[in-house]
């Protein structure tokens, strides 16, 4: 991956700006880039607010939803891996009783089953 | 007969009987253990002279005489070492002490090229021939000049060469160093201009595919 890249995706993961997790949507989660995507993925989890958690969990085709095992994987590693699990788990819980994809649910399903044993 | 049985229960007494190598055995690991030497028992330095081979010791004989050899050297060499480099001392602070005060004109050899050089030739016959000499000897100088001063102006044009050079090389080094732009993308900087950094990135990576 490309060093200037990475180091703009860090520098959007520190901002506080809401802006930012937009741009890393943008540009980050739709890049044909499979590592660009799982940067970018793992840094809006880093994020760990409402709304860049919910990119990873409720979109069909990024985050834990990512056609890329690869991506996902390690998207949900790094949800594991946070210190406050509140705000994943409510989105979690959202994911699971009202999102319309079954298959996006099902994601939501396996990830809180990993939570609880970890 | 009674007086006889009597001495033979004496001198053989149930021990001996029972264990007549008892003895001799003890004797063998130890033939002092039922010794007493009543205080009388010689110090260890002197108990284990006796033990020693008569054999001269090599070793000592050895070292012996490479000691007195080293001695001798000591008292031979730093004579001849200081003499030598007294010797050497000398001989260069004259050759120094020559060459600071002696002209080139006056070195022997030179002086005695020049003086045949210089010296007319009375032969009458080669008169021309002397004359001639003295031409040859004047263009001889005349050219080691030209020499001299052609050497002298390449080294100034060389030198006039690497300075160009070198200020050459300082003009690139400065121009390169310049061209190097510094680290700039950090969380400082606008999420606008972040994001038009990363467009141009993207766009950098499809024209390079």
């Amino acid at each position: 991956m490309n060093r200037n890249v990475l180091e703009i995706i860090d520098a959007l993961t520190a901002h506080q700006d809401d802006e930012s997790i937009r741009v890393l949507e943008e540009l980050g989660t739709n890049s044909p880039d499979n590592e660009v995507r799982e940067y970018t993925s793992r840094a809006l989890v880093r994020k760990n607010v409402h709304d860049s958690l919910k990119i990873v969990i409720i979109n069909q085709g990024k985050g834990i939803n990512d056609l890329s095992p690869a991506v996902a994987m390690s998207t949900i590693n790094e949800i594991l891996a946070l210190k406050d699990k509140s705000e994943v788990v409510r989105i979690l819980d959202d994911t699971i009783s009202m999102h319309s994809d079954e298959s996006v649910k099902e994601n939501a399903r396996s990830v809180k089953s990993l939570l609880a044993l970890s | 007969m009674a007086k006889i049985i009597k001495v033979g229960s004496q001198n053989l007494t149930p021990n001996k009987i029972a264990n007549p190598f008892k003895t001799s055995r003890n004797s063998t690991t130890n033939p002092f253990k039922y010794n007493n030497f009543d205080g009388n028992t010689l110090p260890f330095e002197l108990a284990a002279d006796v033990f020693e081979t008569k054999s001269p010791n090599k070793l000592k004989m050895i070292a012996s005489s490479v000691t007195g050899s080293m001695n001798k050297m000591k008292s031979l060499l730093p004579e001849s070492i200081i003499n030598f480099v007294n010797r050497v001392r000398e001989g260069i602070s004259s050759a120094w002490d020559y060459a600071k005060n002696t002209n080139v004109s006056d070195i022997p050899a030179i002086k005695a090229f020049n003086d045949v050089m210089n010296t007319p030739i009375h032969i009458p016959a080669l008169s021309g021939l002397s004359e001639s000499m003295t031409s040859i000897g004047k263009g001889i100088t005349s050219n080691i000049q030209s020499v001299g001063k052609g050497i002298s102006s390449r080294m100034e044009f060389l030198n006039t060469d690497v300075t160009d050079i070198g200020k050459a090389m300082a003009d690139r080094w400065t121009s390169l160093i310049s061209s190097i732009k510094p680290n700039r993308i950090s969380s400082d900087m606008p999420v606008a201009e972040l994001r038009q950094l990363w467009l141009n990135e993207i766009e950098l990576e499809g024209a390079v595919a």
